[in-house]
Parts: structure tokens; sequence; C-alpha cells
């Protein structure tokens, strides 16, 4: 008897984790299970169209270019501040302000759309950069590079119990290694190519019929910053590309 | 054993299906603020003159420039603390906890408090509805949260007028906000956006970064204003228009360029990169949108604490005392509302005798359901008075107010009805009884809205009717025939303040029913008295100037208040206060 207990408590469990799945995953009990979407596919969100970023913060440090060596409230360490107070103002404009970690600060506008069901691509007017977003497993690049390699995924909003049924729901998360090193701000605050980012892309809805992104960023980087540095940028989404003005940085 | 069998079974799916009830993901907990963002705004404090990206208007603009920092050190101001819509920017730890219902295990509220002036807040999750515009505003507003997924969207009204940057960039208490709150790991993400018709020309977003913190450290903020800077009573520091040397300081500072530190809602975008350097040139201000206040000719009251309730119907607001020895009636409404308003008022006091009806003014939407009013009361008549008014008098009830008042009412054509008409009057600064239980002061407030006002202060519910020396709704009315002038309701105000008591944090305590508008209390009278100040001061600096009123009118010296104050007709407007204004400072 005792081992029918066991036997059936192990059902219950099981009946139990399968709802709690089967909730998560939008499915429905009994049904057949759904073939697996393509990222695409299965996006909670959508984040294609055309963004302009609208620089309601940090407005001194992200509309122009600020002196050397003001890096207000960036974690720089020893290393990161002897770098950045190393800056040469000749450099204004490189490439290197624009690179995957100081880019969606830039004020500029976006382009992001499918390239293919598996990589999400995100273009900047300002400073003409692409990053793609890939889904899934992928070969890591061999070389390092100004965008990184930024391997993507969906991460679904659970449906708790009591929960009323709605929409599905969730966000864009987004992890970049492989990146040459930049800077986060445009007076050359580094950072290296030791660095890791960290990405959280939340899309909504505000008043006035307007849509909205907002992406929460964090820079994990030993070689130049005392700590994580943790910033969220936000974006209008716009109707068409009509403002669409490519500025190419200089490499 | 088959029970055992079928409870274990049912167990077992409770505990592996078992999450939050309606919370789909836990927001509780000690959240350090990240300040890598604005950070030199955030810690140390911003520099004047620094409005870069905010899409503010021309009006918030011109209240900025003349906003002067020596204001917060007048008492009234020292302990205002941060409003929602600037308080997850300040310095100091969050904790959000929540509070369940036991039995349905559904959350209720969740609770923040952030420490800095302890900013104690509520985001009600039980579905409940905003209270109705007439309620109290406060500092955090009333919030409700709802769950899209993962992320907690909060709605807030009943903001009380705030920071949304502490260097004299403000919002009126007509904003609103909505907030998402999104946790990412040990993140947590906090959009907002606010509203504001009157100073923002789309709604400004914002976001600030937290970090879950082991460490609990949260501590008390008492704040007990005193006076830091003798002054002359009533002195409200500003800057006159165009006057304020340090608005271009910031800018040259940091060589930044002053068409983007200027702000307005072109200077967040990416293309003003390319204009920046550009002489600035404010645009003009377009029409303010905003919903027509709610006028449903229905009388409403709402409980204000202690014997007091506040009536609200027709724009205009009247007060009652209920108690043991009966009802005392602040104020009548108009004639075509005063059944109503005597239906709300057996409805609060039942079989109680409505004893008095008292007049802060003379004005039709102050007395004209003084008859039906008094109708429906009786007195207590007895000696000398008996043999005046005969005892019918006692199938009535009185009528008080001040001897400048009846002056007025007896001269209504077509001649007002006996009953409207006042039985009691007082000539002095102030008429005191005790009813109810509690002193009752009647206190004349001359030469403001007129020459007769009257304000009534209820000593133990600690609730003071203002009649129309202050309300929230336009610039004051002041009717020089009837012997009002700007100066008066300036001296008024100040009285009211002299009054007042604020429970904590400049929130609470004494509670003020004005003319018209909404329930407010001490901090409400302060931005109304800060506003009245600064615009004597520079009328009366442009009349010191020599300006004529058309050129005081041309130069649009109110129109940093216009949109929130200015009536769209009547007495109210800009030009018409302005030119009440103007020529009651000449006299």
């Amino acid at each position: 008897m005792t081992r029918r207990i066991q036997v059936v408590a192990a059902a219950a469990v099981l009946i139990g984790s399968a709802i709690v799945v089967s909730a998560q995953q939008g499915g429905r009990a009994g049904g057949p299970p759904a073939p697996p979407p393509t990222p695409q596919a299965g996006a909670p969100i959508d984040l294609t169209g055309n963004w302009v970023s609208v620089v309601t913060e940090d407005w001194r440090w992200r509309m122009v270019t600020p002196p050397k060596g003001d890096f207000a409230s960036v974690p720089l360490n020893p290393e990161g501040t002897k770098v950045a107070n190393s800056w040469d103002p000749a450099t204004d404009g490189s490439c290197l302000a624009y690179g995957a970690a100081g880019l969606m600060r830039e004020p500029t506008r976006l382009r992001i759309s499918w390239e293919n069901p598996q990589t999400l691509k995100i273009e900047t007017d300002s400073g003409v950069q692409t990053r793609r977003l890939i889904f899934g497993t992928a070969q890591l690049p061999a070389q390092r590079s100004l965008q990184g390699y930024s391997a993507a995924e969906w991460e679904i909003a659970g449906a708790g119990r009591g929960a009323p049924a709605g929409p599905r729901r969730g966000n864009l998360k987004v992890t970049t290694t492989m990146m040459s090193g930049g800077w986060l701000r445009k007076n050359g605050v580094p950072y290296s190519e030791n660095a890791t980012l960290t990405e959280y892309y939340d899309r909504f809805p505000a008043p006035q019929n307007e849509e909205w992104f907002v992406v929460t960023t964090i820079v994990s980087d030993p070689k130049y910053l005392n700590t994580d540095f943790v910033t969220s940028t936000h974006f209008k989404k716009e109707a068409d590309g009509a403002k669409w003005a490519p500025k190419p940085c200089r490499s | 054993m088959a029970r055992y069998v079928l409870c274990i079974v049912v167990c077992g799916i409770l505990v592996t299906s078992a999450a939050p009830a309606s919370a789909q993901v836990d927001l509780t907990g000690m959240w350090a603020p990240i300040f890598h963002e604005d950070q030199v705004e955030r810690i140390p404090g911003p520099d004047v003159g620094d409005y870069a990206g905010l899409p503010i208007n021309d009006a918030m603009r011109l209240r900025a420039d003349t906003w002067d920092a020596s204001l917060l050190t007048l008492p009234e101001h020292q302990c205002k603390p941060h409003p929602s819509t600037y308080g997850f920017r300040g310095v100091g730890n969050l904790r959000i906890t929540g509070e369940v219902d036991d039995k349905t295990q559904q959350i209720i509220k969740l609770h923040t408090h952030i420490q800095w002036q302890e900013q104690r807040r509520d985001i009600w999750m039980d579905g409940r509805p905003h209270p109705p515009e007439y309620a109290a505003h406060t500092w955090q507003g009333f919030s409700t949260g709802t769950w899209e997924g993962n992320v907690l969207v909060v709605k807030t009204t009943h903001l009380k007028a705030g920071w949304i940057r502490r260097n004299g960039l403000l919002i009126t208490d007509e904003a609103t906000m909505t907030e998402r709150f999104i946790r990412h790991g040990n993140y947590l993400t906090h959009i907002y956006m606010i509203e504001d018709p009157n100073y923002l020309t789309e709604p400004l977003i914002k976001t600030n970064g937290f970090q879950l913190t082991p460490n609990p450290a949260m501590q008390p903020y008492p704040c007990y204003p005193t006076v830091e800077v003798p002054r002359e009573k009533g002195e409200v520091p500003s800057h006159l228009p165009g006057e304020n040397p340090f608005i271009e300081e910031y800018a040259k500072k940091h060589n930044l360029p002053q068409n983007g530190v200027r702000g307005g809602a072109e200077t967040a975008l990416p293309e003003f990169v390319a204009t920046a350097g550009k002489p600035f040139v404010a645009k003009p201000d377009a029409p303010i949108k905003k919903p027509a206040p709610v006028v449903d000719n229905e009388v409403h009251s709402l409980h204000v604490q202690g014997n007091v309730w506040m009536l609200h119907g027709g724009g205009v607001n009247a007060a009652v005392q209920v108690g043991d020895e009966g009802v005392l009636v602040v104020d009548t409404m108009t004639s075509g509302l005063a059944e109503k308003l005597v239906a709300e008022i057996k409805k609060l006091a039942g079989n109680k005798p409505l004893r008095w009806v008292v007049n802060t003014q003379v004005d039709p939407d102050h007395t004209g359901g003084n008859a039906k009013v008094a109708e429906a009361g009786e007195s207590i008549i007895a000696g000398n008075f008996v043999g005046q008014a005969g005892q019918a008098a006692a199938n009535f009830a009185k009528v008080l107010t001040h001897e400048n008042v009846e002056a007025r009412l007896v001269k209504v054509q077509p001649a007002l009805p006996t009953q409207a008409l006042p039985t009691d009057t007082f000539f002095t600064d102030e008429f005191e009884m005790h009813f109810n239980g509690e002193a009752v002061q009647f206190i004349h407030v001359p030469n403001g809205h007129s020459d007769g006002d009257v304000m009534v202060f209820f000593r133990k519910s600690d609730v003071l009717v203002a009649g129309d020396v202050f309300n929230t709704t336009t610039f004051p009315v002041i009717d020089m025939e009837e012997g009002g002038s700007l100066n008066g309701i300036v001296k008024s105000l100040n009285q009211i303040l002299d009054i007042t008591v604020p429970e904590d944090k400049q929130e609470g305590g004494t509670y003020v029913i004005p003319g018209h508008g909404r329930l407010t209390d001490e901090a409400d009278v302060v931005e109304y008295r800060d506003m009245m100040t600064i615009i004597r001061d520079r009328i009366q600096n442009a009349i010191n100037k020599g300006m004529t009123l058309e050129q005081v009118k041309a130069a649009r010296l109110v129109r940093d208040y216009e949109g929130r104050y200015g009536a769209a007709r009547g007495a109210a407007t800009a030009d018409a206060f302005v030119e009440a204004a103007y020529r009651s400072l000449k006299k």
C-alpha cells in the first residue's frame, strides 16, 4: 500500500507540474503539444518597426559630447578612470562610441526587423550600426567585434493560478559577449573586451496611443568597472522611417 | 486509506501548482536606488535653469525661471516630501511590502516607503475606483495597480502640485502618472510617464533602476519646520520674470547649448543634435486641452473629519456640521440645488434639527438656497426675539453672517424671501459659539473677495470653511465694487495659514473646504498663496515701473498660472483677474 501511495503522490506531482508548465506555455490541458514555434512566431512582444530614442535622461552626456574626464555616475575603477582621462578629444565621433554596450544610449533612430526567423536585427541611423540578436544555439564567432555576439531569448510571463486569462506576455533578454571594447559615452569612458552586456527589452502601450519600449542595460566589466553599470533607455514607436537619417561614425 | 490517497493527490496538485494568487512576480523587499543615470541631478541636486530634454511648455519655463530656491526655507515648504512623480528619483532605499487578505489570499495593496521625508504610498490592487475629483489630493496621490503579465502597472491621480525636477520644474495638481514596475532578477526597472495638461506638451517619460539589497536599513525621517530666515510675514521669495541672474549659469558652466538647456520636447530627439547652439526661441504655447470639470448638478457629500462633511454640487461647495445639538450648514449653494442640498443634509443628519445657516459671503451661488434650507430647519427662540420675530420664527433655522453681507442681501432685487435673510449678524473681526461639542469660530476676512467674507473654523473637527477667499479652480474673483482687493486676498490666505496645522510632512491635519473645487489642506493653500503673492509682486513691480494696464496685460505676467487657473469666461479669466489685481493695487 505504501508503494501505491508513493505512485499516486508522484502522479499528483506530475499532474501539478504539467498544469504549471501548460499555464506558462499558454497550452491547453489535454490537447496535443503545440509544435515549438520559431522565435519570430513565438514572440510575446513585437519589437519590429521604427523607433526613436527620447532623451529625457543623461541629456548632458548623450546629446552632446561631454568634456574629457566627465564620467559622472559611471562606476569606473581606477584603471577605467585612467583610460577615460587619457581620451583624445580629436577622436570625437569615433565608432568606438557605437559599440553594443554604448549604442542604445545614443540619440538615434532604430529600425528593427526579422532578418530570418531566428535573428532580430537592430539598425541605428546614428553611427550606422547593425546588431543581430540571435535566438537558439549558434557557434560563437572567432573574432571579437564592435557589436559582439548577442544571444537572444524570450522570457515568457508566467500565468500564475488565479491570474486572468489574457494575451501572451513577456520580454526579450539579450546577452552579448565577444565585444571588442568601446566607449560607454562619447568622451571615451571605456568598456573592455572582457565586458558582458545583458539587456532586457520590455514593450508597452502608453497614454495618447503611443507605443514604447525600454531596454534595461547591464554592463559587467571587471577590467574597467567597480560594479555593474545599469541604465534603462526608452524608445518611442514611429509610424514609418521618414526621419531615418544615417550618419556614419568615424572608423 | 482512499481518503489519504485523495488528500495526497490534492495536496500534490496544490503544492506543485502553487503560485502567487494575483502577483506574477514578487516586488516586495528592500531596493537600493541605482544612480547611474542623472546622478548629478539626483544626488547633489539639479542646477537652476536645467530643463534639457523635458517636454515643458513656455508656461512651465516661466514658472521655473522665476522660481527661487529660497522658497524652500519657508517653514511651510521645509517638510514637503517629494511627490510620487519625483520620489523614486531621490535618495534613500525603497521598501515594498504587500498586504494580503487572509480569507482570499489576494493582495489588497502594495505599500512603498522611501526613506527621504518618509514618502509612504499605497498602491491599491483590489480594483477599487479612484476617489471623486472633489476629494483631497496628497503628495503621493491615489494609486491603483494591475498586472500585465509580469509587469505591475500603476495609475495615479489626486496628486498635489509638486516636482518633476527640484529646480522649480513643477507639475500641477491636474497631473496624472502611469508607472510600470518590471523585475529582472535582482534588478527593478521603474518606468513612469507623467501627463500634465498645463505644463507638459507630451507625456514625460523617465526610468529609474533599483537593485535588491539584503541591507534592510530604513531610518525614520522626522521633520519639524522652523523659521530659518527672518522675513516679513507672507513674503514669498521669487524672481521677477526676466530678472533671474542664474538662468544661464548651467549652460555656461558645462558648455552646453542654451537652446537645449531651455528644454522642450524637441530637445529630446536625435534631430536636435544638428540644431544645437542655435539661438533659443520660445514657442508660444498651444491652447491647453483638458476635460471640463464634472458638473452634474447633483449634491455629493464627502466626510472630511470629525463632525464635518463637505458638500459639493454645481461647481460650488458648502459644508455641514452634524452633532447632538443639531445641524449647522455653511453656505447654501444655488436656489436650483437647494432641495438636493437639503436632501443630502437629511441623509447625513437624519432627524436632527437643522439649527443654523451661515453665509460666508453674498454671491447667489453661496446664498441661493438660504430660504429652502432655512425652511427645513427650526430654531430655539425665546425672550425679546419672540416679541420681535414672532413664534413662527421657530419654524426656520437661524441665518448668521457678517453685517456687510446682510447689507447686500437686503438690497437684492427682486427681494429675497424673509427666510433667506440673516437673523443674526456680527460686525466684529470674529464671532464664536459652541455647538455640537466644539468651538466654532466665524472669522471676518475683509477686503479680499469682498468686504464681508467670513471663514468658519470648526476647532475640534479641525476643518476650516474658507468661502471664496480660496478656491482650487480659478483665479480669485476680486469684487472691487464690494470692497475686494488682491492684497486682501493675499492677507486672507495668510490668515488661513495661521490657522492650519499639518499633521505630518506638510499634509493632512487641518482641512480646508474652499468656496469652489476640491478638499484641501495647508499645502494646497500654500500653493495658492504663493501664486497670489508672486503675481502681486510682479504686477506691483510693473506698476512701479509705470506700466499701463494694457501693457501689463500684454506682458502676460500670469501666463505660468493661466492654464491651471484661468477661467474660460467670466470674472476669473486671466485678463479679468489681472485687471482687477492691477486696479486694486493702483488704488
